[in-house]
């Protein structure tokens, strides 16, 4: 299994240093960004698989960086975090392409889960894409040089 | 209580809207009857004096006439004419065809010897010089004596007139037929009891008294009226309502008599007190009428008041309810937020100390493997009291949250003993009847079957708690269509809520089971599942008696988005 790159968004500090040490154990890369600036950031930085996002959060809110990320980086899957009371923001969400929602407190072998389901999807998705692309330089085979991608 | 408020507001109807109006009309008739009554007896009075003036007037007149026959046949005949027994006989006979009231005529000389008579008794040469008349005619040219008994030792009077010729007097004397006396004045009625009858100057009865007194008797009256005959014609009474009569006298002009009219009070005032008792009559038979009326339409009056009073009140406690409701859910969605994401961070704890005792597990498996056995424990139970808080915010969310609701045509007819059916093992346990009233031909409705479940699950279980140990305890469910709305009844004879529980019922954490086994959420949930669905709920209870819960459903549940989520599906 390739490596998979997480990056984990949300304003506490502890839950982001304990899900990293848990999440990296299991083989994962795991990044942490405490606010939605932060976590934009590291998307720029880096290539990043699955972003899991605290919906609520003091300065950008989660609906907002959702769409920012779905805006510069499509490909990313977000699964949205939600205490509950911001259930209709998850739904939101889903809404504007999040992968899935997952509602605190949540367990970590759930978190595990959907990351994994949410990188499959996004490795199928990346797949297609390749395929499409070769399939593309077999049939137009000059296309190569003329267009940079 | 409730009770009090009635009757007191019905008695403020009654004395305000009737007894008033009422007490009006007695002082309207007292006023009237009043007037009536005194005009009534100056009109008896008035008549009373009416009569006996009339009757008066009439015997003055005959025996004024009776008086001027007599002057005038001395004046027409020489006592020679008259002695002779013949043409005093003739003269007595014409007279008695002009009068029945003479009775016999007798001619006296100068010393009161009886020279001549005529008429049915033998008197002829009897001496008059010591009668009363004889010597009172002396003074006078006109005499009419009392009543006396004469020779005859029969009650009469008599007319006596003197005629003086050269010196020498002679005189007339006319008996009157006491018979026909007495009748003129004592045919004279008024009312039942009403009487005339004629005393002299000493009370002795000149005619008959019908109530009781013979003629020359003393008129055992008299003492009351004797007093008051001031030659005037004088009205008065004596005694009350049962013995008291009316007088009216009228003094004669001719004699020194008066005429006596004597009616008892009672008869006199019997057409007043009919009329007055008449009228007391209606009154009262109206009044008790109009205050029957009244006190019908102030108890219906005084129960729509307290009916609507009621309502209000219901009204006024549910919107309280509502509010309080609302509140309760903003704060309880603040709060399990706010719990929620400390829970988030111990869980991740919980799953990290998990992770580290695993790794170092084999290393210190020899050297104390209890310790180890217990801190695994120990970090489980972390966990599952992790999930207890979790469960309790949930519950708190439940309430409160606006959620996802799924929209499935759900048909009640089927739905709702479905339902029965997933309690009926525990009710029947229990004793319990489930009596299910459902409407056939229930219209579909949109709405989320697994809520809805969750609603009727709640609602039964606390109806079976509350069932716990009741006589012949009973579950109705029934389902009826209403307008627009589904209403679903859930009602128990149980033990049913206080007053003070009920206002709290439906907030979160708010139980009367005793601690540990209930968390207060089921009837918050309940409430906000009916509120998020677009539906009401509503509660009425009698503690003691039972409750019911009332669930208006809309046919088509409210839904923001159609979007259809399940998380564990994903």
């Amino acid at each position: 299994m390739p490596l998979t790159n997480v990056l984990i968004v949300d304003d506490e500090e502890r839950f982001l240093k304990t899900t990293q040490t848990l999440l990296e154990k299991e083989g994962y890369k795991v990044f942490t960004a405490a606010d939605g600036y932060k976590g934009m950031e590291a998307l720029k930085d880096r290539r990043i698989d699955v972003v899991v996002l605290d919906v609520k959060m003091p300065g950008l809110d989660g609906v907002e960086v959702l769409k920012r990320i779905k805006a510069d980086h499509p490909l990313v899957e977000v699964i949205m975090l939600t205490g509950h009371a911001t259930m209709e923001t998850a739904i939101d969400g889903l809404k504007l392409g999040a992968f899935d929602y997952l509602t605190k407190p949540c367990d970590i072998p759930t978190l595990k889960q959907k990351i994994m389901a949410a990188h499959d999807k996004r490795s199928a998705m990346l797949d297609k894409i390749q395929r499409a692309k070769f399939d593309r330089i077999i049939s137009h085979p000059m296309e190569v040089f003329s267009k940079e991608e | 209580m409730k009770d009090y408020y009635t009757r007191t507001l019905r008695n403020m109807l009654v004395i305000r809207v009737f007894l008033v109006p009422f007490t009006v009309l007695l002082v309207v008739y007292g006023t009237i009857i009043y007037f009536f009554a005194t005009y009534s007896s100056r009109q008896v009075k008035n008549e009373l004096v009416r009569i006996a003036t009339d009757h008066r007037n009439l015997i003055d007149q005959f025996l004024s006439e009776k008086a001027a026959i007599l002057q005038f046949t001395v004046a027409s005949f020489s006592p020679d004419q008259l002695r002779q027994k013949n043409y005093l006989e003739m003269i007595f006979k014409n007279l008695q065809i002009q009068s029945k009231a003479f009775f016999d005529l007798g001619v006296f000389d100068v010393n009161g010897r009886h020279v001549a008579y005529a008429g049915p008794f033998d008197l002829l040469g009897k001496s008059y010089a010591e009668a009363n008349w004889f010597k009172e005619i002396q003074n006078a040219p006109v005499y009419i004596s009392d009543e006396f008994l004469g020779y005859r030792q029969i009650p009469h009077f008599i007319i006596a007139v003197k005629k003086e010729e050269a010196g020498n007097a002679w005189y007339l004397r006319a008996t009157i037929d006491t018979y026909y006396f007495n009748d003129l004045v004592e045919n004279i009625r008024i009312g039942r009891t009403g009487e005339a009858y004629i005393v002299n100057r000493s009370g002795i009865l000149q005619t008959k008294r019908r109530s009781g007194g013979r003629i020359m008797e003393s008129d055992a009256d008299f003492v009351k009226y004797a007093l008051t005959d001031q030659g005037e014609t004088a009205f008065f009474s004596t005694g009350g309502w049962r013995d008291g009569f009316l007088y009216a006298s009228a003094p004669f002009q001719q004699t020194d008599w008066q005429l006596i009219v004597r009616q008892s009070v009672g008869d006199a005032y019997a057409p007043l007190l009919s009329s007055i008792l008449v009228s007391l009559v209606l009154l009262l038979g109206g009044s008790l009428l109009v205050v029957l009326m009244g006190f019908l339409m102030a108890t219906n009056v005084a129960t729509r008041l307290k009916s609507a009073d009621m309502e209000k009140r219901e009204m006024k406690t549910q919107l309280i309810l509502a509010g309080k409701l609302a509140e309760v859910g903003e704060m309880s969605t603040g709060i399990a937020h706010e719990i929620n994401n400390p829970l988030q961070v111990m869980k991740s704890e919980v799953a990290m100390i998990q992770s580290l005792t695993d790794d170092i597990g084999p290393a210190v498996a020899d050297k104390a493997p209890d310790t180890l056995t217990q801190l695994m424990d120990s970090v489980r139970e972390i966990g599952d009291q992790i999930d207890r808080c979790s469960h309790i915010t949930q519950g708190l969310l439940n309430f409160a949250r606006k959620r996802e609701n799924s929209s499935e045509p759900i048909f009640l007819e089927q739905f709702v003993p479905r339902m029965v059916q997933m309690v009926d093992q525990r009710a029947r346990l229990e004793n319990i009847r489930i009596v299910q009233e459902i409407e056939s031909e229930l219209p579909k409705i949109v709405s989320d079957p697994n809520q809805l479940q969750q609603v009727f699950l709640n609602l039964f279980n606390n109806a079976i708690y509350a069932l716990k140990g009741r006589v012949s305890p009973e579950i109705r469910v029934r389902v009826i269509k209403n307008d627009q709305q589904i209403l679903v009844s859930i009602s128990d004879n149980g033990c049913g809520f206080s007053p003070e529980t009920m206002e709290k019922a439906f907030l979160p954490f708010f139980t009367t089971k005793p601690v540990g086994q209930g968390t207060g959420l089921g009837l918050s949930t309940v409430y906000g599942i009916i509120k998020g669905l677009g539906g009401d709920i509503t509660l009425t209870s009698e503690q003691g008696q039972g409750s019911e819960f009332q669930i208006r459903l809309p046919l088509e549940a409210q839904n923001n988005t159609n979007m259809q989520f399940n998380h564990k599906a994903s």
